[in-house]
């Protein structure tokens, strides 16, 4: 069933099909919406699920770790400064394989407050052990939710759900959503593999001593290696159910391309735009779309660059003293081939800023023009700083 | 959809998840002390001349065990319901809950425990051992005698007992009064003796000859025959018509007279005998003055006794020596000297006269109690032998034309008293079953390796190898024992006649107590020493190494996980354990 | 103790807990009330390490260890996932040291218990971080020797009051125990187990290592708090119906002190001012639970 949604709300209906068992989350804009509409449903009988209104994202995230735990599927959103305060409980969420799924809005980090999108918050927890998936649009939020809770439940990890603020989460687009019957022949019930059972009494998560720890850390890499290919496979039944399919990562024209955009998120739509108008123009230009960013696909990255002369990487966030985090990794990824591109790496859109046809077109050509990067990362739109008072 | 899809394809994770306990972890290789049970000595067994197990006999009637209560004090002593009348109790002077609130009242609880078998006829189960060879005789059916008989029987022994009055008992029938030892008691007590086969053979006065002659059929002579000759007060006038012995006195009322007596009546003496006379003599109708050279503190009597005395309305007059009893129209004219505390020396003062103070009383009768001997001079153990072994509350003699002789009793004990009379006779017992199982040379440490604590007082459950062996003879303090587990509670108060009701007869004074009054006044010991079963250890173990097990302790610790903390013996609140290095 | 308690245990021995740790000893206790449908969250604290490391347990209920400050929520997220099972025999209990109750842990707490979250929440207290070596806590008591308050940098500040915390939250039952009063413990534990709602315990539980005793004294120390009034042994109701437990017998907060190498820098002086402190909170007590001073026989 077609229905104009806000991206928030696409996600909250994906829960709601997935009939999650326990939500817990504390409100952070622009994340909220997604939970408010979880709530209602909650109190209206909608979702038979235990709402926990926690006292802190935290809390939240602690809260589904005891549910995960105790074998029930679970969800939470947040964003920036509560993604920041979970960060512990990333850790330790994936390190105890609980297949909690997370909807996690992109928010650029304070100070100074700052409310608008940027990736900054989510790839600042690459290293917690969670599977990240990126998002174009609102159905694509809402199928990757609706994956993501099998993906989980599949390889014993948590999912975060990856969506820009407001560009995304506040805009309304029609989305085809699906029936709970379809759903349900989708994503069955939730059956652990281990959970906290009076009859068989486990502890779980107690002291990991120097000769096991390792052997537990190579499990949980293993875990991630295998989810790519899980991932393909959940697709394959999710395409056949409702015909969409959306990969670890997408390739626009890149078979022929000299020049490949490497975006993600919702600077992906605005440039699938601007790669029409330079295709229009006879540039060889490509479009990659990075959906998934943890486990990194390796691979399919470097299958579909393998013939290209140049990536520009629009990066809508930063490490300091390093580069934009796709870029950097996007590199590393290709450094060991003998033939490969040279990777531009762009920082736009920060804090919200807009990154329009004219800046991704701006990117183009820088790269076409230029012979090698001007540097580790090329900053774009920066405005002249004003005179010191 | 495949039903590979709907199974995961990744193996179940490998995640920090408990499959097994604890419990190879052997946390006892930590340790550097180690505790384990020992149970100790309680002040009061050890104070108490019998060596009775005081503690593990108040633990059974506070668990509601009257008859293995009275069991454990029959291993150890033969009269318990006299005892439980007649002992002076020196249990309870020392008893640890007197610094706490108030001391147990034992000798009410063991008078409690005989009654109530007395009651119900219950037999007791004790261990015996088969007849054997030896032969015994006992001379004097006193509570020595009969105590010597008893263990002597209990071990094996055949024994004959030779009683020079028509009944037997001794001091416990004809020196005690019936308001404190009440007839039907004795005679069940010595119906029990001679129920283990004892033979006691009644107006039978046995002469020196018969040590003599004695080998033929004994092997061992038990000599028990007391203090019976009386001490001359050495005065003018004491040998007048009427001026009477106490134990004669005390003879003739037991036996049923009823003599008529009125006005002042002095009694010359400080002993038990002295008051014991007069409590008689006021029952009699006589206002009787018990007359005493030194001081009330210095009577040989026992304070109770005195205390009873007194409320009843006999008269005391400390300080007063007689020097003279002279024929008077109404009676008798006493002169008496004044004394003074010269010393304070010893247990009893140094007294002497005070010059020139005299006084001079008018009664209608004088009664002696200053004190008995033994009747003939073969009754005393013989001075310097060298085949003379003295022990704590008896004399042996190895003789080569003869049986061995045991003087026991009031001829050897340390004290005259009940209780030292029942130490004396079961000293006999081991030692002469030494004697005969192991030799002359062997005595002195068997028997010593019996000591109830630092001794003197013996055991015959420890004697016949008994679980009281393993107590360690480390007398409980009660800086030792943990307080905490025990609350304030008033002692019971031993039921008495009222006095009015007391000086009308010879009606027993102390009266019946409850059971329930029994369990609670049980449930105040501390068992010192002893293990009640509270089950601290097994509770406060942090290390869950304290166990249930089928050992007579109930539970064991196990060393494979106690990690030596020591928590379950200072929470054992009555020092039944011990922490030592490992 | 009634047999069924006493004999059985939901622990095993070969624990890696100190030699007298109370913390095991409350442990026992606790467990010994709830019996087997429990499941049991334990943030970071000593018993993270008592209970053994992977692949042991020490417990024979479920037990989820988890991060520090998490007590409160992890066990409302495994109450809610019951709840979502439909089910309603298990109960959820949170074993959480002074450092995870007091300070880092305080806020899930009181978000937990400010939602009435349906279950048990236990502080077993030792008044210091004692699993880091230690240092001091806001549960740390005035005067108190640590790592992190060494010399005569001794702990100038009092102890805070954690149970009048809970209870200014109203929740339907909060109560102290004592590993020296095991009948009172299990008695609470089990009155705990029939209320729904939010209930909190607080255990003293002596540490033999942190506050320098012998481990033998491990009880006796206990039990002196109890009865100096250090630490009351009281209840309440809906945040409201006070009932003391255990009315005090005048023993001197000194006795107390003296026995204990982490106060062993402490003047007459400073234990005079602690007995006031002490006569202060427990006289504050007293009218809270309504009961008269004289009554109560308060040490002067």
């Amino acid at each position: 069933m077609k229905k104009v949604v806000e991206g928030s709300h696409a996600v909250s209906e994906a829960v709601r099909l997935a009939r999650a068992d326990v939500i817990s989350a504390y409100p952070i804009t622009p994340q909220t919406h997604i939970v408010e509409l979880l709530s209602e449903y909650c109190s209206d009988g909608t979702l038979n699920a235990k709402f926990l209104r926690v006292e802190s994202e935290h809390s939240a995230m602690a809260a589904l770790i005891g549910a995960a735990s105790a074998g029930v599927r679970t969800f939470t959103a947040t964003s920036s400064q509560g993604l920041a305060l979970m960060h512990e409980l990333l850790h330790w969420a994936a390190g105890a394989r609980l297949p909690i799924v997370m909807a996690e809005v992109n928010r650029a980090l304070a100070p100074g407050w700052n409310i608008w999108t940027e990736q900054t918050d989510s790839l600042a927890q690459r290293d917690t052990g969670w599977i990240q998936l990126y998002c174009e649009d609102a159905q694509e939020a809402l199928d990757t939710t609706l994956q993501a809770f099998r993906l989980a439940e599949t390889v014993y990890l948590p999912v975060m759900v990856v969506l820009d603020a407001f560009f995304l989460s506040h805009t309304y687009e029609p989305v085809d959503i699906p029936e709970q019957e379809e759903a349900d022949r989708f994503l069955p019930p939730f059956k652990p593999a281990f959970q906290l059972d009076t009859q068989n009494p486990s502890a779980f998560n107690q002291l990991a001593p120097p000769n096991v720890y390792m052997e537990m850390r190579r499990s949980l890499q293993d875990a991630m290696e295998s989810a790519l290919d899980v991932l393909d496979t959940i697709e394959d039944d999710y395409e056949k159910l409702f015909g969409r399919r959306y990969g670890a990562v997408e390739a626009v024209q890149c078979d022929d391309a000299d020049i490949i955009l490497v975006t993600s998120g919702t600077v992906t739509s605005t440039s699938r735009l601007v790669l029409r108008q330079l295709r229009e123009k006879g540039e060889k230009v490509g479009l990659l779309k990075m959906k998934a960013f943890r486990p990194f696909p390796f691979e399919a990255l470097r299958k579909h660059t393998a013939h290209a002369k140049k990536l520009a990487v629009i990066d809508r966030n930063f490490s300091f003293g390093a580069g934009g985090i796709f870029a950097q990794e996007i590199r590393s990824a290709l450094c060991n081939l003998a033939r490969r591109p040279l990777v531009f790496g762009y920082v736009a859109g920060l804090g919200g800023r807009d990154v329009t046809t004219d800046v991704i077109e701006d990117i183009y050509w820088r790269t076409k023009t230029s012979a090698h990067p001007e540097g580790e990362s090329i900053w774009i739109g920066l405005h002249q700083p004003a005179p010191a008072a | 959809m495949t039903e590979q899809m709907l199974s995961p394809i990744v193996p179940t994770p490998l995640i920090p998840r408990s499959f097994t306990t604890t419990e190879s972890n052997k946390t006892g290789s930590w340790r550097f002390l180690k505790p384990r049970y020992d149970e100790k000595t309680a002040p009061c067994s050890a104070a108490c001349p019998a060596g009775e197990d005081i503690a593990r006999v108040e633990m059974l009637v506070a668990q509601g065990l009257f008859k293995e209560a009275w069991e454990t004090i029959l291993q150890e002593n033969p009269f318990p319901a006299v005892c439980g009348r007649v002992c002076f109790h020196p249990c309870e002077g020392v008893c640890n809950r007197k610094e706490f609130d108030d001391a147990i009242a034992i000798h009410t609880l063991e008078r409690f425990v005989a009654d109530t078998a007395m009651r119900y006829g219950i037999q007791p189960d004790i261990a015996r051992r088969p007849v054997q060879g030896p032969r015994v005789a006992v001379v004097g059916s006193g509570p020595s005698g009969l105590a010597a008989a008893y263990f002597l029987a209990r071990l094996g022994y055949t024994c004959d007992v030779f009683e020079a009055k028509s009944e037997p008992g001794g001091i416990l029938r004809w020196g005690i009064p019936l308001y404190r030892l009440p007839v039907n008691v004795l005679e069940w007590e010595i119906g029990r003796i001679r129920s283990l086969g004892v033979e006691i053979h009644c107006n039978h006065r046995v002469s020196s000859d018969f040590l003599r002659d004695a080998g033929d059929r004994y092997q061992a002579v038990f000599i028990g025959c007391g203090h019976h000759r009386n001490v001359d007060l050495g005065i003018p006038g004491e040998n007048l018509d009427g001026v009477e012995e106490g134990l004669p006195f005390l003879e003739r009322v037991r036996a049923g007279e009823r003599p008529d007596l009125s006005g002042a009546v002095a009694i010359i003496g400080g002993g038990n005998t002295a008051v014991d006379v007069s409590r008689c003599a006021l029952r009699l109708g006589a206002k009787p003055v018990i007359v005493y050279r030194r001081r009330r503190q210095d009577m040989p009597a026992f304070e109770h006794e005195i205390e009873m005395a007194l409320e009843e309305g006999v008269e005391l007059m400390e300080l007063w020596a007689p020097l003279e009893i002279a024929p008077h129209a109404d009676g008798y004219r006493l002169v008496l000297q004044k004394m003074e505390v010269a010393a304070e020396e010893g247990p009893r003062a140094q007294v002497r006269p005070v010059p020139g103070e005299t006084r001079e009383m008018v009664v209608s009768k004088v009664l002696k109690a200053i004190g008995n001997a033994a009747e003939e001079a073969w009754m005393e153990p013989p001075e310097g032998d060298g085949k003379l072994l003295r022990l704590a509350n008896t004399a042996l003699v190895r003789r080569d034309d003869g049986p061995v002789l045991v003087y026991g009793g009031d001829l050897a004990a340390l004290e005259k008293s009940v209780a030292h009379a029942v130490a004396s006779g079961k000293e006999a017992a081991m030692a002469l079953d030494t004697y005969f199982q192991d030799g002359w040379d062997a005595i002195e440490s068997k028997v010593s390796a019996c000591r109830v604590g630092q001794g003197p007082s013996l055991s015959m459950e420890m004697y016949l190898g008994g679980e009281r062996c393993r107590r360690n003879p480390h007398v409980v303090a009660f800086q030792e024992i943990n307080t905490d587990y025990f609350l304030f509670s008033p002692r019971l108060a031993q039921p008495r006649l009222l006095k009015e009701e007391r000086i009308q007869g010879f009606s027993e004074i102390d009266l019946k107590i409850s059971a329930a009054l029994a369990l609670r006044e049980a449930e105040r010991c501390f068992n010192c020493g002893i293990c009640n079963q509270c089950d601290n250890c097994r509770l406060f173990c942090p290390d869950l190494a304290v166990c249930r097990d089928d050992n007579p302790q109930g539970r064991r610790i196990n060393y494979d996980y106690c990690k030596g903390c020591g928590v379950c013996v200072v929470e054992c609140p009555r020092n039944a354990m011990a922490l030592e290095q490992d | 103790m009634e047999l069924d308690v006493l004999d059985r245990d939901y622990m095993c021995s070969g624990h890696v807990g100190c030699p007298g740790c109370g913390a095991a000893i409350a442990m026992r206790f606790l467990l010994k009330a709830l019996g087997e449908k429990t499941m049991m969250v334990i943030p970071a604290c000593c018993w993270s390490i008592i209970a053994g490391p992977h692949p042991q347990s020490t417990l024979k209920v479920p037990v989820l260890h988890t991060a520090f400050e998490t007590g409160g929520a992890v066990a409302s997220g495994i109450r809610a996932a019951l709840d979502a099972k439909g089910d309603t025999e298990t109960t959820v209990v949170t074993w959480a040291g002074d450092g995870g109750t007091f300070d880092i842990g305080f806020q899930a707490l009181s978000g937990a218990v400010e939602r009435n979250e349906d279950f048990i929440y236990v502080c077993y207290d030792n008044e210091a971080y004692m699993n880091t070596g230690v240092q001091r806590s806001s549960s740390t008591p005035y005067g108190a020797w640590t790592t992190t308050t060494p010399g005569q940098e001794w702990k100038r500040l009092r102890k805070k009051n954690i149970v009048e915390a809970l209870v200014a939250h109203r929740i339907p039952y909060a109560a102290t125990a004592s590993i020296a009063f095991p009948e009172d413990l299990v008695r609470k534990v089990k009155k705990a187990k029939g209320i729904k709602g939010s209930r909190f315990l607080h255990i003293y539980a002596s540490c033999p290592t942190g506050w320098r005793i012998p481990s033998e004294m491990a009880i006796k120390i206990a039990r002196m708090a109890v009865q100096t009034n250090i630490f009351p042994l009281y209840e309440v109701e809906n945040g409201v119906r006070y009932t003391i437990n255990y009315m005090p017998k005048g023993y001197l907060v000194r006795e107390y002190f003296k026995l204990q190498g982490r106060f062993k820098h402490l003047t007459d002086n400073d234990l005079e001012q602690i007995q006031e402190m002490v006569n202060e909170d427990w006289e504050l007590l007293l009218r809270k639970a309504g009961v008269s001073m004289s009554a109560a026989g308060t040490v002067a």
